[in-house]
């Protein structure tokens, strides 16, 4: 195989066929080129949905309170329901065992000032737990804990663009901030990658603003998350017991879709990882099908070689060449043939994705790219098309006869 | 060297079968320079293609150097053409992409004989044929002459017990037909067995003996006194 000889050969008949030889080469390279390319595509879709839903953790799910569509049990449909803080004790005690964390969350809006500087800035009001289910990021200081919750604490976790917006360059933490007129204290600056609207938030205690702003015991919605050991079946009997239950409490028809909204990310996630699989599958496909005609091309410009060389063959068999050999010489052809030219695609493809990949980050396509194991697969799949390009026109070169090739007429 | 008994060949061409070599015995002894000759049909060509195992016989026994040559599969055949025959072609047949050199080697490469020495045994032969300083040359390089000598040098390379020739002279001008029958004479008188097919009797005459080949039997075959090629050079 790594005989001079042989090289010697191949690197003959291409030098001889220099344009027929890059025709077929291309098509070879170009079907890798959009095969890696349909692949980093699906890729770059796969990281832009999960970067997405990255924000929370994958295992929470998420109630919203709606307004009732069927009247039921007495009631006239068209009711808002309301969650309290009642709500949130009822489901630690109803699933002592699934959940894992549960925070409420109360919404408002608040003018925040500090010195010279004012904003407007939505505040989540919500429990320590928060933190963990929606994976905020605490760049310095800390997160709202069990005491403030307790003491109802003026305290508040700012992110880093209200940071930049109303401190400039001085350092927020312990400096008090005004929201609507009343001091808070800065405890923390969160960051979240990729979204900048959550670095426009500011979250305080539950407790505090349930108490200062409306004296009330509402919540706006409830997060939790569950056991990340549940496998998808368990977490959706979950959550659908969670939304049975809820219903069953606030008078909602078991069948009324907009009297609350039970969200559950393993959904989500189940069905992007589904669609994304599908995806990838027709990535993988439709390549395989432009590199079919590829290999074909490579096949077609073997058995013109050969038919070019019948002679030649023939020559070689008149003085001693065994079938295999020459079976080996035009299949290691069409191999070298066919991985260079594939290599010279993947190459090509892979300088795209790394110039070009790094810099697309939209919500729907996140930096496409190929994986290691992906150019490992391309280059086994080069390897077996060179063969499968090779065999016949192989097998047909060892079956020349070299009484027929050395005819001179 | 070359023993045949009843050797019998026939060609289908469409629903017709043509029978090309009807009964052949004949013996060749080593060191014999032979020429067989006929005209175009006689089944000389087949005959020597038999030889070359490049071609089989339908019945019939054929021994080389004792060993019977039957029922080869390529591989076996591969390797008895690679051991026994070394072959000359009215048209060379040399490949012509690689040197002169390196036509001389092909033969020990499927004989696996290491780089180093295949170029060596390759240049050693063309210095016998001399053709030496045109080692590194192609053959398109070469004049007729040339290159049937640097031809010869391959057949003779693998160190072959039957040098075939089939109408080495067929391409070439009279004078260089008498110069490579001048080098084949002399391959002889080293003790190589040498077989040439022809049909021109000035290079039959330059053999030991003739076989005459018609209708696919032996009709003639007879010892004769050389003519020294050296004479016409």
């Amino acid at each position: 195989m790594f005989d001079r000889d042989i090289w010697q050969e191949i690197f003959n008949t291409i030098k001889k066929n220099k344009l027929r030889t890059f025709l077929t080469g291309f098509s070879v390279g170009w079907a890798i080129f959009i095969l890696v390319m349909l692949l980093a595509s699906v890729n770059g879709m796969q990281n832009g949905f999960y970067s997405q839903f990255n924000d929370d953790a994958t295992n929470s799910i998420f109630i919203r309170p709606g307004t009732t569509s069927e009247a039921y049990a007495g009631f006239e449909a068209g009711r808002r329901i309301q969650f309290e803080n009642a709500d949130v004790e009822f489901i630690k005690q109803s699933f002592p065992k699934d959940f894992v964390e549960i925070s409420a969350r109360y919404y408002a809006n608040t003018t925040a000032r500090y010195k010279m500087e004012t904003g407007a800035y939505s505040v989540q009001a919500v429990h320590p737990d928060h933190q963990v289910i929606e994976k905020t990021l605490v760049i310095s200081g800390r997160f709202i804990n069990e005491a403030d919750q307790i003491n109802k604490a003026k305290v508040a976790v700012i992110g880093r663009k209200v940071a930049e917006d109303l401190f400039k360059k001085e350092d927020p933490l312990g400096q008090f901030v005004e929201f609507n007129g009343l001091p808070f204290k800065v405890i923390g600056v969160f960051t979240d990658e990729g979204d900048d609207n959550a670095e426009r938030r500011i979250y305080a205690p539950i407790s505090t603003y349930q108490r200062i702003y409306g004296n009330t015991n509402d919540v706006n919605a409830i997060l939790l998350t569950y056991n990340p050991n549940y496998d998808l079946t368990k977490a959706l009997e979950f959550s659908e017991k969670l939304e049975t239950i809820m219903k069953r409490r606030h008078k909602v028809a078991p069948e009324d879709q907009s009297g609350l909204f039970v969200w559950n990310y393993a959904e989500a996630f189940d069905d992007i990882s589904s669609f994304t699989a599908v995806l990838k599958a027709i990535g993988i496909g439709v390549g395989f099908l432009i590199l079919i005609a590829g290999i074909v091309g490579i096949g077609n410009i073997m058995v013109f070689t050969i038919k070019e060389r019948t002679k030649e063959i023939g020559i070689r068999k008149a003085l001693g060449a065994r079938p295999n050999q020459i079976v080996n010489l035009v299949l290691l052809e069409s191999i070298f043939i066919t991985a260079l030219s594939g290599f010279i695609g993947l190459l090509f493809a892979w300088l795209i994705l790394s110039l070009v990949g790094p810099t697309i980050n939209t919500p729907a396509f996140t930096n496409p790219n190929v994986s290691g194991s992906t150019v490992i697969t391309s280059t086994i799949v080069l390897i077996i098309a060179g063969v499968l390009a090779g065999l016949i026109p192989a097998l047909k070169a060892s079956n020349v006869k070299p009484i027929v090739a050395l005819r001179d007429k | 060297m070359i023993e045949i008994k009843d050797l019998h060949k026939s060609y289908k061409m469409g629903s017709n079968s043509l029978h090309v070599l009807k009964g052949i015995n004949f013996n060749v002894e080593e060191g014999e320079l032979v020429a067989i000759m006929g005209s175009s049909g006689s089944g000389k060509s087949t005959l020597l293609n038999i030889l070359g195992m490049l071609d089989g016989a339908d019945s019939g026994e054929y021994h080389l150097d004792g060993v019977p040559i039957k029922d080869l599969n390529e591989k076996k055949a591969a390797q008895y053409r690679n051991k026994f025959l070394g072959f000359v072609f009215q048209s060379f047949n040399l490949i012509n992409y690689k040197s002169a050199m390196e036509n001389v080697a092909l033969p020990l490469y499927y004989q696996k004989v290491g780089r180093k020495e295949r170029q060596d045994k390759a240049l050693n032969y063309l210095d016998r044929v001399g053709l030496k300083e045109w080692a590194t040359h192609l053959p398109s390089e070469l004049s007729g002459g040339q290159k049937q000598r640097v031809a010869i040098a391959r057949a003779m390379a693998a160190e072959p017990k039957v040098l075939l020739a089939d109408e080495p002279t067929g391409a070439l001008d009279s004078k260089t037909s008498y110069e490579v029958m001048d080098l084949i004479q002399k391959i002889n008188d080293e003790g190589n067995t040498i077989l040439v097919v022809t049909h021109e009797e000035d290079i039959a005459h330059m053999c030991k003996r003739i076989v005459h080949l018609k209708d696919g039997v032996i009709v003639e075959d007879k010892k004769i006194e050389q003519v020294r090629a050296q004479e016409y050079v």
